[in-house]
């Protein structure tokens, strides 16, 4: 319960501080859209976006987890598992893109060697 | 030269990020945060062992998974035109940390007292040593 006074006085702070908490990632883009999510430890999924919050918690429907080598917890397989629908820790959210658009190919950089 | 004034100053241009995973990402840096999480553009990722490579048209990327960035040298030439005005806006920064740090002990004092006990000089002993008896 801030008074007016209290208000006008940390109001530039505050403005800063929403500068600050607004996420350069927005998730809504990507609503209803299947995204592919990489996780520490190595997992990676895809499914479709149905929820998030600012701690880049993740709702996920239809959901398949892309399974590893048992040898290399960082090397896929052509393996894959329904999950279903999914929440995902944000904490262990490593990395989001859409799968629209992405795509395995051949080495781009071999021209370089 | 502060890391993220580099990275903030990167922005638009090419790069490399190597997570802590191993996976590498080239691409065009967006955005980026005071955390290091950061949007890449046109983005080709390798596998750790480089035999694989996947193109993605965007990704997001957690600050806490990077190893490091590769970032051209140009960049860092652009950098320094920008420090000053970044310097100005810490010295303001300064200034409002001191404000905000001048309400901090007001909160802490009520916590302080709601727990603390009289006679003890303000502070508990640790629980341990009330134990022994």
């Amino acid at each position: 319960m801030a008074s007016s006074g209290d208000k006008s006085k940390n109001q530039s702070g505050d403005q800063k501080e929403k500068k600050r908490k607004e996420s350069i990632l927005d998730l809504s883009k990507y609503l209803e859209k299947t995204i592919r999510v990489k996780f520490a430890g190595g997992r990676e999924a895809s499914g479709i976006l149905k929820g998030y919050d600012p701690l880049l918690n993740l709702v996920l429907d239809n959901t398949i987890e892309y399974l590893r080598d048992p040898d290399d917890p960082y090397k896929l397989t052509e393996d894959t598992r329904a999950l279903g629908l999914v929440v995902c820790r944000g904490t262990s959210v490593v990395l989001i893109c859409p799968m629209d658009g992405m795509e395995s190919i051949q080495n781009p950089f071999i021209s370089q060697d | 030269m502060l890391p993220l004034s580099l990275l903030r100053t990167a922005q638009n241009h090419p790069m490399l990020v190597e997570l802590k995973n191993g996976e590498t990402y080239n691409g065009h840096l967006v955005s980026c945060d005071n955390w290091m999480n950061i949007n890449l553009r046109e983005v080709i990722c390798t596998s750790r062992d480089g035999d694989k490579f996947w193109r993605m048209p965007e990704c997001y990327i957690r600050g806490s998974t990077i190893k490091y960035l590769r970032i051209p040298d140009e960049v860092i030439d652009m950098v320094k035109e920008e420090a000053v005005v970044k310097n100005r806006g810490r010295d303001m920064k300064g200034g409002r940390g001191g404000q905000n740090q001048r309400n901090r002990p007001a909160a802490r004092g009520n916590f302080g007292g709601r727990t603390g006990k009289p006679g003890q000089g303000g502070r508990n002993p640790p629980f341990q040593k009330q134990k022994p008896k």
